[in-house]
């Protein structure tokens, strides 16, 4: 681009100077003619250029300069010019003054001409050196783009492992090398992690079930005395926490491992009321008053065990963290479900509400795992879930993925 | 009763057996697939309690193994697993009902006894505790043959205690029976408190004894007065 600046500069200089040049030459004839004759000689023959020469009375100061001017015509039309304007002196009471000027116009489109011309070509140049370079650069990055993408759709949790491509180009291949070592162990890792928590899991519901019976068998004894009957009943609810929380966390894996695939149609006004029917009892034993608003019957696709789990761990919280006298209350709309209850205010971060073992009170019975499922959940399906605490009313909105859940 | 009891852990088997003896039941212990296979061939029983995960074979294809000898004996899945797709795959392959560990040994029992009960229809259908009497056909409890107005889970109630007589039974285990794992009490013991003390007033009013004793913080006692 550059270039062509320049070249159109040097190409306007070559041109000016090759008009200076002639009329420099032009001038040097006319006033060697002016000298040799000591008069003015008629010019107007000479071709090419406008001639004026003048007789000036008395001594001038030999001056000479070369200039651009714009002549206007009789028609008001501009025109740009060149002109040499000449002071000499013919003897000692007589001067003269040539102006020979010469038209710029025909120069200047040609320059013009020159001048697109050139900014043309440059810039097609300019582009094309752009889009070959493009061209190339895709040709030898192309392997490095597509370990690129196959690294950006790894999933963990799929069977597939990244497909990389074969190339020659030695850094590429190394990197390819690299980061297929490095999938593989992850899943690998991923996998054996998978497995063990999963055995893990199982393998200790066996001696829990263990512990369990025995601890049954060991309270039918006559001879026991309360204080005994108490260590029972506390090593019991250690091991019913122990279960409880083992279910959860596999509960969380589960949803992780996404094992709960089919996926039906789901009413969720038909869901909560089946729920709600389950802690009726509860709600009347504390006179918790319950509001069911299905305005909407809203369906939402998904597997309905974990609706079920979903809605379950909702009410039971709202139950659970209520006064007694209290209420409760649903809405289902179109999008979103709510769920708000009465209840003492919390005594942790809300932030943190959705986290793993946080616990809201000081309920023995409560492992603090139900909203971790729940938030699983929530993310299996790409909804959200807000949660908001004015005073003593608590509300937990969960907004579905689209419009009816569809 | 007659019970097979095939489980591996021994510690688990004999916890079973002590508590199922100790109801007046029958019980005999395989270890593994080979034993258990090697039982069925040879008696029947009433009630076999499989436990599905077994260290040389699956304890499903016992159950598949009886189905094709055209065998009726009752069988209760015991599986540390409690995945909905377990438990249909087993019920689907032809046992009565299914157990997820852990579980309490009362729960067990009742289970046990309502498998008895329906394989035998031709038999009694009827639980005995002495003025009181369950007709288990139709749900119904009665009282020196003056009938209880019971709600279902009094009756449930009533059923569970009678089978588990004589023992001591934790609260944790009435509530898991009547409510089942899916509902979340946490302050369910008043609840079952609220049922005790219902079913002990319907049973009064018809002329019963008393046969519910409270064991303080513990549970409950069913059995003499």
């Amino acid at each position: 681009m550059l270039g062509g600046v320049l070249l159109y500069f040097s190409t306007r200089k070559m041109v000016y100077d090759q008009i200076d040049n002639s009329l420099l030459t032009e001038l040097e004839i006319i006033r060697d003619q002016i000298e040799q004759t000591k008069s003015i000689p008629d010019f107007s023959a000479r071709p090419g250029h406008q001639l004026e020469v003048r007789l000036i009375s008395g001594k001038v100061r030999p001056v000479q300069v070369i200039n651009d001017t714009i002549i206007t015509d009789t028609t008001g039309y501009e025109h740009p010019y060149r002109y040499i304007l000449y002071r000499g002196n013919l003897d000692e009471n007589t001067g003269f003054s040539v102006v020979i000027s010469q038209t710029l116009r025909e120069k200047i489109v040609l320059l013009e001409y020159i001048g697109v011309y050139i900014f043309f070509l440059f810039l097609s140049l300019f582009f094309i050196s752009i889009f070959l370079n493009y061209l190339f650069s895709r040709r030898l990055w192309r392997p490095f783009y597509i370990t690129v993408d196959q690294a950006e759709k790894f999933d963990i949790q799929s069977d597939r492992l990244p497909v990389l491509p074969q190339t020659n180009i030695s850094e590429f291949e190394r990197l390819n090398a690299v980061i297929g070592q490095m999938t593989k162990k992850m899943r690998d890792d991923y996998l054996n992690l998978k497995e063990y928590h999963e055995n893990a899991a199982h393998e200790i519901q066996t001696p829990l079930a263990v512990i369990r019976s025995k601890l049954e068998i060991l309270a039918q004894r006559k001879e026991l005395r309360k204080e005994s009957l108490n260590l029972i009943l506390s090593i019991n609810e250690a091991a019913t926490r122990l279960y409880k929380i083992n279910q959860g966390l596999l509960m969380i894996s589960k949803i992780d491992n996404m094992y709960f695939q089919d996926e039906t149609d789901i009413s969720l006004a038909e869901t909560i009321e089946k729920i709600l029917l389950g802690y009726r009892e509860i709600m009347n034993l504390r006179k918790i008053k319950v509001d069911f608003l299905a305005g909407d019957n809203a369906m939402v696709r998904m597997n309905e065990m974990l609706a079920d789990t979903l809605v379950s761990n909702l009410i039971s919280n709202a139950v659970r963290y209520n006064f007694d006298g209290g209420f409760i209350r649903c809405q289902v709309h179109k999008d979103k479900l709510i769920i708000s209850n009465s209840g003492p205010p919390l005594k942790t971060d809300t932030a943190i509400l959705f986290r793993r073992f946080q616990k809201a009170g000081d309920n023995p019975q409560s492992v603090g795992l139900g909203l971790s499922i729940v938030k699983k959940i929530v993310e299996a399906y790409s909804m959200k879930i807000v949660y908001t605490c004015v005073g003593k009313v608590h509300e937990i909105t969960l907004l579905f993925a689209s419009p009816a859940g569809i | 009763m007659k019970i097979l009891i095939v489980e591996d852990d021994n510690s688990l088997s004999a916890a079973i057996n002590d508590y199922l003896r100790a109801e007046g039941h029958i019980c005999e212990l395989a270890r593994d697939f080979k034993q258990a296979l090697f039982k069925v061939a040879d008696n029947r029983y009433d009630c076999i309690i499989l436990d599905i995960g077994l260290p040389d074979r699956s304890g499903l294809d016992i159950i598949k193994e009886l189905k094709e000898n055209k065998v009726s004996d009752g069988i209760l899945i015991l599986s540390a697993r409690d995945s909905l797709e377990d438990k249909l795959t087993g019920l689907r392959t032809g046992a009565d009902d299914y157990l997820t560990k852990p579980f309490h040994l009362a729960e067990l029992s009742a289970r046990i006894n309502s498998i008895y009960r329906r394989n035998n229809l031709s038999g009694q259908n009827e639980v005995v505790f002495e003025e009181l009497r369950i007709r288990t056909s139709d749900n119904q409890a009665f009282v020196n043959n003056r009938q209880l107005n019971l709600t279902k889970k009094e009756y449930d109630l009533l059923l569970f205690f009678i089978i588990n007589r004589n023992r001591v039974i934790t609260k944790e285990s009435i509530v898991e029976h009547l409510w089942g794992d899916d509902v979340i009490l946490t302050d369910s013991f008043d609840f079952v408190y609220t049922h005790v003390k219902n079913l002990r007033k319907k049973i009064k009013t018809e002329g019963g004894r008393n046969y519910i004793r409270c064991i303080y913080g513990f549970g409950y006692k069913f059995g003499d007065p």
